[in-house]
């Protein structure tokens, strides 16, 4: 707690609070960011279920590339949110439990990654993968459950 | 731009019911990420198809996204216009949310240009420049849509 009390004395917190390229900018990068993130997960999540068949399962790998990079932009960007504020969002239970989702969101975004490209690899079907498709729909459940819980931190909490 | 004519919409019972209760606002901003998540998926593998990220023949998988991408714009859009039905002043004479309008009406065009010049490619692998420039322009102008929908807070009057 003391570590985030220094963090939120720091010009570079005074900056992201008062400056328009500060607070306003990352949150705005940060929904650029969820919505990529979030978006193709699911995208990828209705191609597993085939409602999405039509393209090569060679370009999912990619697909999932660019999931990632949307979810760094959204790291990166709740990070600079985050310092500001760190002790009252770490008091906020909303936020901790967006975070939980975030956090297996991330995981399984990691582990389907890998996990296509080693089947798209081998030729095997993605979609014939059951661990592949339970986890992309839980994945994509939390990215959802995160979202929400995103929106209600500044309802149910005391931050912003 | 003329929104100041519809600041009538606050004073409707519509207008009232969304500030109703302390429910009803977050519940629908909840409802519009969500639908923009979908939407911004849907638009993203309909782009990267244009900008030949992939060039399978697709018309099929691009219809149904279509369907996909519609319906959550309709969800999307419904919020909108009732967080400006509950809160028109924070609206009206705002330029982020003129310039968000501005840029979803040119989204909107970009696409009917798709739909008309372009829709005929996704039957093949072809790539052409018409198609990677409506691509990038479609990403580009949706990225604006969502920073401007951010902006609309810190420009209120």
């Amino acid at each position: 707690m003391n570590f985030l009390r220094i963090l939120e004395s720091t010009a570079f917190s005074e900056w992201v609070l008062t400056s328009m390229l500060g607070f306003p900018t990352m949150i705005a990068v940060h929904s650029i960011g969820m919505a990529v993130a979030a978006g193709l997960t699911i995208m990828v999540t209705l191609y597993l279920y085939r409602f999405a068949a039509g393209i090569d399962q060679a370009k999912l790998p990619g697909i999932l590339r660019i999931a990632t990079w949307g979810f760094i932009l959204n790291l990166v960007t709740g990070l600079i949110l985050f310092v500001p504020r760190g002790t009252e969002y770490l008091a906020n239970v909303t936020f901790l439990v967006k975070m939980l989702l975030v956090l297996i969101s991330a995981a399984i975004l990691v582990w389907l990654k890998s996990h296509v490209t080693q089947l798209a690899g081998e030729s095997v079907d993605v979609c014939s993968s059951v661990p592949a498709r339970r986890l992309s729909l839980l994945s994509s459940a939390t990215w959802i459950g995160a979202i929400v819980t995103g929106r209600l931190i500044a309802y149910l909490g005391s931050v912003y | 731009m003329g929104l100041e004519r519809l600041g009538w919409l606050a004073d409707t019972a519509l207008g009232h019911w969304v500030v109703s209760s302390a429910a009803i606002w977050p519940t629908l901003e909840c409802i519009h990420f969500v639908s923009l998540c979908f939407f911004m998926g849907g638009m993203l593998m309909i782009d990267l198809r244009l900008t030949g990220f992939f060039r399978d023949p697709c018309a099929g998988l691009i219809n149904r996204l279509l369907g996909l991408v519609i319906g959550a714009f309709l969800v999307n859009f419904t919020t909108g216009a009732l967080f400006f039905a509950g809160n028109a002043t924070k609206y009206i004479d705002n330029p982020a949310f003129e310039l968000k309008l501005s840029l979803m009406v040119l989204a909107g065009l970009n696409a009917l240009y798709f739909k008309f010049r372009l829709a005929h490619l996704l039957a093949t692998e072809e790539v052409t420049g018409d198609s990677k420039f409506v691509g990038y322009f479609s990403l580009l102008l949706w990225a604006g849509v969502i920073v401007c929908g951010r902006m609309i807070t810190f420009f209120a009057r």
